[in-house]
């Protein structure tokens, strides 16, 4: 018989990382093995960016000074990376449902190291329908350089992050799938209408101002468009607030959810 | 003297809107090595007692520790020392046997994590069949585990809990629809493992001989702990031993019964019950020419069973 002993001298951090990874690594694998998952990642672009975004560029955009096009691209981007990242991290309640999450909660890791690999694992499907929203907007004659794509790469990690945290805690709470199905769809589908993916919101006021301000992809999205329209003319009619205030919201506000969220998912798992 | 590890002191468990307690301010030891079974009917209470030690339930009152560690203020570190096989299933129906129990063994750190079996380690790989053939289903590793029967689901979270070789052991319930072959595998795989690391043992079970062997037993119901004890103390506490005696001339031994003070019923055979004496000084002192002799020792189901008659609850 081989008896193999937990690695306890392994370093913490890389233990903990590695289960970051593995945790992530199984949402990828589920992702990858429902196909019906991988055509909505597509679909849902078709329907977001060609269908509404569409239309409104079509009929609603007259008198803007900049272009509309490249302006709701950079805002499907986000909008499908937060909105499948959202969705996705729904699968907790599922696991919770099918009492899986014991078996996460049993191991020796930390419950941010799970919340966490269940974010980047659920930012699979987001990643996809960025994918997806680059193709649309191809098809559609909306481009970004290279570099812009870089950019937004580089600061989609963060915008997972952001997304999963904000999702935690609307779900921490929630013991039905079903449930959790809805209530996110109607965050996420709020967010995408109050935070600017693709009604620009410089003249909100009154009560929809204070709700876009509350939206963390509000933050998300006008830091993704101060990278993406630094240096030309169309910023200062773009961008809402300073890239160093949107870090600041979008870091705040994703430690303040990440640790309420967590809390409340391990507390309800707990305390019964 | 062997080290506690496992220390329950005072716990009580009380659930959301119930108004009385799972689990009532019960107190127990167990020692490295020990092998502890946790007896009781259903809704005793004993899965909710396992869950509290295992960290995934909250508990209302009371101090758990761990190998030492205090469950609530030290619960990663307790988590490192312990392993369980649960009473429901948690298997993820839509992975593989094989992509369940990796998941499982990169989670506790015991592998870095490789997206395919074949780029993990070969110590990964041989300590995966070698479990899988001990449950007999070494050809279904990769199989999904959707298409399993229960029993083969029921055989590879066995094999994900055991993957890790954890000091203290949690299996609730656990060779709940095994056949009769896997249960007798899986027990001695367990006694092996116990043998040569020392692993801490603690059972619930409904296979009442299961816990013949076992060095400690401890039976709870209603919340309580009723009996704690080695399965010979309580078999001597609770049942008294007898002897099944007839004889061609059943009135003379009848007669030579009473005139030794010896209690009996008179049944198919006569059932003569005896403490004080021992078997043999009983026999040694009647002169009528016996046609039975049975000397019955009672099994610790009987007990369990008479334990709980007297309390008035259904057996588990």
């Amino acid at each position: 018989m081989n008896a193999i002993a937990i690695q306890s001298k392994k370093p913490r951090l890389s233990r903990e990382l590695n289960a970051v990874v593995t945790i992530a690594a199984r949402d990828i694998l589920l992702a990858v093995k429902s196909p019906a998952g991988l055509i909505m990642s597509f679909v849902m672009p078709i329907v977001m960016m060609g269908m509404l975004g569409g239309s409104l560029a079509q009929n609603m955009t007259a008198g803007l000074n900049f272009n509309f096009g490249q302006f709701m691209l950079v805002g499907m981007l986000i909008n499908m990376l937060f909105m499948f990242t959202m969705q996705g991290l729904t699968s907790l309640v599922e696991d919770r449902q099918t009492d899986f999450t014991q078996e996460m909660l049993i191991s020796p890791v930390s419950r941010y190291s799970i919340v966490i690999g269940k974010i980047f694992g659920s930012s699979f499907g987001g990643i996809l329908g960025m994918v997806g929203t680059l193709i649309i907007g191809l098809v559609m004659g909306i481009t970004l350089s290279p570099w812009q794509l870089l950019l937004i790469l580089a600061l989609s990690p963060l915008m997972c992050l952001s997304a999963g945290a904000f999702a935690m805690l609307i779900i921490g709470l929630i013991k039905s799938i079903k449930t959790a199905n809805m209530v996110v769809m109607v965050f996420a589908m709020s967010q995408m209408f109050l935070s600017g993916a693709i009604i620009p919101i410089t003249h909100s006021h009154g009560i929809l101002l204070v709700l876009n301000r509350l939206m963390p992809m509000t933050y998300c999205l006008d830091l993704t468009r101060a990278v993406v329209y630094a240096g030309t003319p169309e910023y200062a009619n773009v961008v809402l607030f300073n890239p160093v205030i949107n870090c600041m919201a979008i870091v705040g506000l994703t430690i303040l959810f990440l640790i309420v969220g967590t809390l409340g998912f391990v507390r309800s798992e707990k305390d019964r | 003297m062997n080290q506690t590890v496992i220390t329950v002191q005072n716990l009580t468990k009380r659930y959301k809107n119930a108004n009385k307690n799972a689990v009532d301010n019960i107190n127990f030891t167990v020692n490295e090595g020990e092998f502890f079974a946790f007896l009781g009917p259903n809704g005793a209470g004993k899965t909710t007692t396992i869950s509290i030690l295992t960290t995934t339930l909250g508990k209302t009152s009371g101090e758990i520790k761990i190998a030492g560690f205090d469950i609530e203020s030290e619960a990663k570190k307790a988590r490192e020392k312990v392993g369980i096989i649960f009473q429901q299933p948690s298997l993820d129906l839509q992975l593989s046997a094989e992509e369940n129990i990796r998941f499982h063994a990169c989670l506790y750190g015991m592998f870095t994590y490789r997206p395919t079996f074949r780029m993990m380690p070969a110590a990964y790989k041989n300590r995966v069949m070698e479990l899988a053939e001990i449950v007999g289903l070494k050809d279904a590793v990769f199989k999904p585990i959707k298409k399993m029967s229960g029993g083969m689901q029921r055989k590879f979270e066995i094999v994900r809990s055991l993957m890790h070789t954890p000091s203290i052991l949690f299996l609730d319930e656990p060779t709940a629809g095994l056949d009769a072959l896997s249960r007798r595998t899986l027990w001695d795989y367990i006694n092996n493992m116990r043998r040569e690391n020392g692993t801490t043992v603690f059972l619930t079970t409904h296979y009442i001989d299961e816990c013949e062997h076992v060095d400690k037993v401890c039976i709870i119901n209603k919340g309580k702990i009723a009996i704690n004890g080695s399965p010979d103390e309580m078999k001597q506490s609770l049942l008294k031993q007898e002897l099944v005696l007839d004889a061609g001339d059943r009135r003379q031994l009848l007669r030579e019964l009473s005139e030794m003070g010896m209690s009996h019923k008179v049944e198919e055979h006569i059932i003569v019950p005896y403490q004080d004496m021992t078997a043999q000084e009983i026999i040694a002192r009647l002169k009528t020419k016996l046609s039975v002799l049975k000397i019955q020792e009672p099994t610790l189901e009987d007990a369990y069973i008479e334990y709980i008659k007297k309390t008035g609850g259904k057996a588990a």
